[in-house]
Order: C-alpha cells, then structure tokens, then sequence
C-alpha cells in the first residue's frame, strides 16, 4: 500500500506541472519578455527613418534628465507633486466614510459597500464623461445652474486645468484609499475606543489618539495606491485636463504614439517608474517611525 | 454644571451631524457622474439642465444607428467574453498549484501572478506595443510571413493583454476561497474510490465554485471597461466600446455618448446583480 501510494505521487509530479505552466508560460512569454525587451528599447539609438536604430546609447536617458530647459524634470516634479496632492485629498475625504462604515450597525450596510465600489466597476472614461457634463466649461451643469440662479455672469473655467483633473483623479481613486483602510478600522477593537472615551478622552481626542494611529497601515496602503495610479494615469489627465495639463504618461503616450519616438518614450517611462518607486521607498522609511509597534 | 454639560452635549450633537453630512456629501460625489450619465442619456434636450428639459430616446436611437458604435459594442462583448474564459481557466488552475503545491515558493508564485497588478497598466501596455512590434520584425526577419500581424493586427494580441490584467483578479478570488477549502474532504472522496479528477469535480469544484464565479464576473467587467491596454494594442481599424467613447467625447459633447455610457452601466449593473444572486457582493474581491 505504502508502495502504491509512493509510485503514486512519484507520479504526480509532471501533472501538477500542468496547473502551473500555461499562466507561467504566458507571463514569462508576455510580461516578463516584454519589460526587459522595453529596457532594451530605452537604450536604444533613436532614428528618424525607423523605429530605432542599430547600437545603444545613454542618450535617451541623458536628454530626458540634463535637457537645457528642464522641462522633462519639470514635468516629472509636477506629477510626483500631483500624486502626492491626490493622495492627501482622498485621505481627508476617505477617512471619515471608512470609519462610519466601519462601525456601522445599519441594515442596508452592504449598499453603502456597493456605492464605495461603484466607481470601481465602471469605466474610466465614463465616469470622466460624466464630469465632463457636470463641470462642463460652457453648457455644464453646474456652471448653468450658477447662470440660472444668476450667481456669475461669466462661466467659470472648471475643465482643462488642474481643477477639472483633480476632482476626476480623486473620484476615480477614492476607492482605493477607502477599502484598505476600512480594513484596518475593521481589525481594531471597539472596546480600545470605549476604554478612551470612558477615561475622559472627548470623541475627536479618541479619534485622533486611537482610531487613526492603529488605523496607520491601512492609510499607508491606500496612500501608495492611489499616488502609483495617479502617477500613471492618462485616460483622466488628457479628458479632463485637455492639453493644458501635461503630466508624465501623458509626455509619454505623446512621445510613443504620435512623435514615434520609442527609445526616448521608453526612457521617460522608466524615469517616471524610478522616480515613483523612490517616492514610494521614501514615504515608508519616513513613515516608519510612527508605524512601530503597530503592525 | 449642568448648563455646561448641555452645552458640550448640544456641541456633540452638532459636530455628529457635520460629520454625517460629510459623510454624505462623499456618497453623493461617489454616485453623481454616473446619476448624471444616466440622466444626460434619457434628456431630450443637447445639454442638461435643472429641470431637465423632457424625456427622450432620441439618444439611444443615434447610439443604435451609429454603425461604429454598435460594432464595438460587440467587439467589446466577445473580447470580454473570450478574455473571461481564458482568465478563469488560467486562474482557477494557477490558484490550485499555488494553494496546494507550491510549497515554499508560494509567497513567490503569488507576488509574480500578481504582478501585472503592482505594475502600471500603461507600462504594461507600452512594453507589450514594442514586443508585438519587434515580433513582427522578428518574424519578417526569418521568412515567416503568414505570422506578421498576427499579434498587432488581430483580436489575439488585444486578448492577451486582457488576461494579463484580469488574472491576478482572478487569481485573487478562487485562491482565497481554496485557502479555506478542507483538503481532508477531497480526501475522503478519494480513499471512497473516486478518480482524482471525480474527486475534484464531485467534491472541491462546487466548494469552491462562489469564488470562481465571482472572478469570472468580476472579470468580465474589468475587460469590459479595460482602457490603457486597449488604447495602445487596438488592431487598425477595431475599436473597443471604451475607445469609441474616448475618441467621440474628446470633440463630441452630444448625448449619444451618455446613452452609449449608460448601455455600458447597465451591462456591469447585470453582471454585479448576477454575482449578488449566485455567490453574494461579499465575495467580489479586489
């Protein structure tokens, strides 16, 4: 019997290798191949005539970092700045609602998960159209009800600047800073909050000195997840923003898909990925300090 | 004393009902584009305005006589349809390796399926563009002429990049519910003198079937609503539903959009009602 069981699993092996190999083949073949072949491509020689041209070089990177105007920094600084800000925003907005849903006893709890996740589960490019009605700079809705109830005289610009973009960004990513840390309040005891309130701590003091710091790792996550997807958006920036709002993967789509410059295209890429994931690596060491002892 | 202690309480009061109100005011930004979407589309008028100016369909009807529209709405539809499989195969068979097999590299099977995740999506897009560019350069190169384009410029290479996404969600779903799976009931299965793939069939497929169908739904309309990949891979000529509406409502403000958006609400409002009625909301997972 033990024999059996033996042979048995002896051969077992090449079969379970069946559950493995078709995704890792696909991710080796379509994932892993494809960012080492863009590395490749971002040292590339650039040319007019083709894509690229033979040898390899430095100089996408050089242009793109020593440029005599900065511009390419400036941009970069600007959609870092732009991240931060976003994530800041949906910080202040995302907090209190996880908390109340957290704690929340009442019956249609469920619906007020699925209106945080309905964001999620439509298009970006809808929802951007749908501010774009609501703000719109002519006929939208907010400006013709200001006109209606002759509030202004003038439309107000609220589209095709970083106001119009703004709003977009946090609505789109709010989501995302709500649910992680819906999580955290989640796991912390109520009665923590109850022992606070019963030694004289007001309700603002409880909040400030216990929910938020125990809630710390929740709010961690959802700021790196919202600032990486700000930092690489494009579909929000370009409908919302037009061309008067020039961020990264908006320079860098530019660069690919209408100047056909590929090799430099990849470059910028890479800069922005570096630049994010410094950022990211920052804001951990700089957090680390308030995150001991906690998770 | 006691006018002070009413004081705070009247204090506390108020400051319970700002926070409510904020709170509020945050659904309502969460819900408005989509109300305003759904309200633009049924209006009659070429804006919409406060009161809106009239119930129409005239909206629905250029939707349905815009040729461009309607064909991309299907394309859209088979492409999530074909994406949904292939992810949920992939998924549902990485998902047993990594909970049952993977042994100690497990925490590294996860993190690598999850990647396409971590990574930005445009990124992801922009590499896959160059590779199926240099694919045909390649394939040119050594005389086999009958596979150029056969990434770029077809429904293939616009599916792969749609798995790549959607697996780890996917990926996601079915693992955690394998994770609270009893081995010991397949077991059982097994040692009664069911085959092993019986035993899987009989015994762990309707156990874990809830997670399944969550990340195939879940799945659909991520691929649905798929921009990035889409924008970059499209083959000449074929457009997904999202690119359609990229390209007409970045010079067209005209309601058609609206009714084209809210077709598209209410696509993902079946799928979500579907998963609440088979497995419950609780298992979309992200």
């Amino acid at each position: 019997m033990t024999i059996a069981v033996d042979e048995q699993s002896r051969r077992r092996t090449p079969r379970h290798l069946l559950l493995l190999l078709p995704t890792t083949i696909l991710f080796v073949v379509f994932l892993v191949f494809p960012y080492f072949n863009m590395v490749v491509m971002s040292f590339r020689n650039p040319s007019t005539r083709g894509v690229f041209a033979p040898g390899f070089t430095f100089g996408n990177y050089l242009e793109s970092l020593l440029d005599p105007d900065f511009y390419y920094l400036a941009v970069l600084v600007e959609t870092i700045l732009f991240g931060v800000g976003t994530a800041f925003a949906c910080l202040l907005l995302a907090f209190p609602v996880a908390y109340h849903l957290a704690r929340t006893t009442w019956r249609h709890k469920a619906l007020l998960y699925t209106f945080v996740l309905s964001p999620l589960l439509v298009g970006v490019v809808i929802r951007c159209y749908g501010w774009m009605i609501i703000l719109g700079n002519n006929n939208g809705l907010v400006n013709n009800l200001l006109r209606d109830l002759e509030l202004i005289e003038r439309p107000i610009r609220f589209l095709y600047n970083y106001f119009g973009v703004s709003v977009g960004l946090v609505h789109v990513f709010l989501p995302f800073m709500i649910l992680p840390i819906l999580g955290a309040i989640q796991s912390i005891d109520p009665r923590l909050e109850e022992a606070a309130q019963s030694l004289g701590a007001s309700r603002l003091k409880v909040m400030w000195r216990v929910v938020f710091p125990l809630s710390l790792p929740g709010v961690q996550a959802g700021a790196i997840l919202v600032f990486v997807l700000t930092i690489s958006s494009y579909v929000i920036p370009i409908l919302l923003g037009g061309l008067n709002v020039m961020i990264m993967p908006t320079l860098v789509v530019q660069q690919l898909l209408d100047a056909m410059l590929w090799p430099f295209g990849a470059a910028l890429a890479f800069i922005l990925s570096i630049a994010g994931a410094l950022s990211v690596y920052l804001y951990l060491r700089f957090t680390a300090r308030f995150m001991r002892g906690i998770s | 004393m006691t006018v002070l202690a009413g004081n705070a309480r009247g204090q506390q009061h108020i400051a319970r009902w700002l926070l409510t109100g904020f709170i509020a005011l945050v659904y309502a930004f969460l819900l408005l584009p989509l109300v305003i979407v759904v309200l633009a589309s049924f209006n009659s008028g070429e804006f919409l305005t406060f009161p809106p100016e009239g119930f129409s369909l005239r909206w629905y009807k250029s939707f349905f006589n815009a040729e461009a529209f309607v064909n991309s709405l299907f394309y859209s539809l088979r492409l999530a349809l074909f994406c949904t499989i292939v992810s949920t195969f992939l998924g549902t068979s990485i998902a047993l390796y990594v909970v049952r097999h993977a042994g100690r590299w497990r925490e590294h099977l996860r993190l690598f399926i999850l990647l396409p995740l971590l990574l930005p999506e445009i990124l992801t897009a922009i590499a896959l563009l160059f590779f199926y560019y240099n694919f045909d350069a390649l394939m040119r190169e050594i005389g086999w002429t009958s596979l150029v384009g056969l990434l770029r410029n077809s429904m293939l290479g616009l599916l792969i990049g749609h798995v790549l996404i959607t697996l780890p969600f996917v990926f996601l779903g079915i693992s955690s519910s394998l994770y609270n799976f009893d081995l010991s009931l397949e077991e059982a299965a097994r040692s009664l003198g069911a085959s092993r793939w019986r035993a899987f069939r009989r015994v762990t497929l309707p156990i874990i079937k809830p997670g399944i169908i969550a990340g195939a739904l879940l799945c659909f309309i991520i691929s649905f609503d798929l921009f990035a990949i889409s924008l970059l891979l499209k083959g000449i000529g074929i457009a997904t539903l999202p690119i359609q509406l990229f390209d007409y409502v970045r010079w067209d403000f005209d309601p058609t959009a609206a009714a084209v958006s809210s077709v598209s609400i209410a696509i993902t409002i079946i799928c979500v009602i579907i998963t609440d009625r088979l497995v419950g909301l609780r298992s979309l997972r992200f």
